[in-house]
């Protein structure tokens, strides 16, 4: 039985395997969530709150990504499905997860000095683009990829990489306490916008390179309908137009609240004044 | 010669290729990216039948021309398929003078299950180009042998029925240049990269 997802090099079959490792991770992460929930205020916990939901939401977007089948085949068949994982385990399922938290858990941040210090190193807005960018080219390297993919613990550390770079890259942009105040809404959108054009060079890497980059995905056994070369064609296109949408909404949410924002500040200041 | 059989062995290979490989599935060997022999290959004279039931004298009908011969079968979950695959997606990218100078033959070495009909089809996903040809098992196996491949072997599987089994088969492309003999093989493991480097060579050495 097998802990974690990796490329096995076996034929594709649709029987069902259960992958362990990351039932336990959901598992832990889920008694850990409930453990922060209960110490934040009524508004903030329960079913009916959208944090829950956006808790949800997250951990079923890893479970989604990381267990049987897309699991296994993003592991060792298809690049295409390999490109939809990281956008799971790498972009959406961290920002829920983040949105996911009480308020109360990042305040609490703030009586762990040293953490909340590194914290605030790792996730100033231009580091956490520097190392998100970083994480998505290593992680995207055909050595790297066909180095650590055949193995549980290789395929678990670029899993681990794309949430901890996924984590660090949201971080400006979702934490919900005043951290940084000159980042503000444009800034950040700013930031996304930014992101939206650094994929483009794994973008055109995958779409227009005339051979198939992935030895792991190219001597997998092959899976009917789709082809070596479309499989990475469609990744590369994933990667640009799946995780342009994901910003992009990013974006939206962002200007909507900022225009929210601006519209209720007179009010607030005529009560205030 | 050094054989490898595909089969339970793939999972292995995969590993080794891929661990290896960070882009390369096959040792550099000077000129070519495929494995050079030291002693090469003699090319075979045999009749089989092709998919359309006509004999097909394989000396006479590829003689002069970069030959691709590959020992498989349909039902093959790995090997056979990537390679097939692999080498008609870089026959599609040479250009049309190196690509009429090579002829790629398929020898099922599983004649029971693989009817004339299902390998033209299952050829007709990579290349319909492709050569199919059929014969009995102790044919296959004696050119097998005369090549210096491992005959092949049936590898039931535990809980199949008599018609569900694997086939143990050499692994490798054989690639007969256009003088006569193969000076190269290709393992599992070859690469598109690696066709797409040695194809327009092999024909390039000429007869």
């Amino acid at each position: 039985m097998q802990w974690w997802c990796s490329a096995q090099g076996v034929a594709w079959t649709w029987t069902w395997r259960p992958y362990v490792g990351v039932w336990a991770l959901l598992l832990l992460m889920t008694v850990a969530y409930v453990r922060i929930a209960r110490a934040a205020p009524p508004a903030e916990r329960g079913p009916r709150s959208p944090r829950t939901w956006a808790f949800g939401a997250g951990a079923f977007c890893l479970w989604a990504a990381l267990d049987w089948p897309l699991g296994a085949l993003a592991a060792g068949y298809l690049a295409s499905l390999h490109m939809v994982q990281f956008l799971l385990v790498g972009v959406i399922a961290p920002a829920l997860l983040l949105l996911g938290l009480p308020v109360s858990a990042y305040l609490r941040l703030r009586t762990e000095p040293r953490m909340h210090a590194a914290l605030r190193a790792l996730t100033h807005p231009l580091i956490a683009f520097v190392l998100f960018n970083l994480v998505v080219a290593f992680t995207h390297w055909p050595a790297v990829v066909d180095g650590l993919m055949p193995s549980q613990l290789g395929s678990f550390a670029i899993d681990a990489l794309w949430f901890a770079g996924g984590t660090v890259f949201w971080w400006p942009v979702v934490c919900p306490v005043p951290e940084r105040p000159r980042f503000t809404y444009p800034l950040k959108i700013g930031y996304l916008i930014l992101n939206t054009v650094a994929s483009t060079a794994p973008f055109a890497y995958l779409t227009f390179s005339s051979l198939p980059v992935y030895a792991t995905y190219e001597l997998a056994p092959p899976i009917e309908g789709i082809t070596k070369r479309a499989d990475q064609q469609l990744a590369g296109i994933l990667m640009k137009i799946g995780g342009g949408l994901i910003l992009w909404t990013a974006i939206t949410a962002l200007f909507v609240r900022w225009y929210r924002e601006d519209e209720a500040r007179p009010a607030r200041l005529r009560e205030a004044g | 010669m050094h054989c490898v059989l595909a089969g339970r062995t793939l999972p292995f290979l995969f590993a080794a290729a891929a661990l290896a490989g960070c882009g390369r599935g096959v040792e550099a060997g000077g000129e070519f990216r495929g494995e050079v022999l030291a002693e090469p290959i003699p090319r075979p004279d045999f009749i089989l039948t092709d998919t359309s039931g006509e004999p097909f004298d394989f000396r006479a009908e590829t003689d002069g021309h970069v030959t691709l011969l590959f020992f498989g079968y349909t039902h093959c979950p790995d090997v056979c398929p990537i390679h097939m695959g692999n080498i008609a997606a870089v026959l599609g990218d040479v250009g049309w003078r190196v690509r009429q100078e090579i002829k790629v033959v398929f020898v099922t070495t599983d004649p029971a299950r693989d009817t004339p009909a299902r390998i033209r089809s299952w050829l007709d996903r990579f290349d319909a180009s492709f050569i199919g040809l059929r014969g009995s098992p102790a044919e296959v196996e004696r050119i097998q042998r005369g090549m210096g491949l491992a005959p092949s072997v049936i590898q039931p599987l535990p809980e199949g029925g008599p018609a569900d089994y694997l086939v143990g088969h050499a692994a490798q492309v054989v690639a007969f240049g256009a003088d006569g003999p193969a000076r190269v093989v290709y393992p599992f493991g070859t690469r598109q990269a690696d066709w797409a480097h040695d194809l327009p060579r092999l024909v390039a050495v000429g007869p």
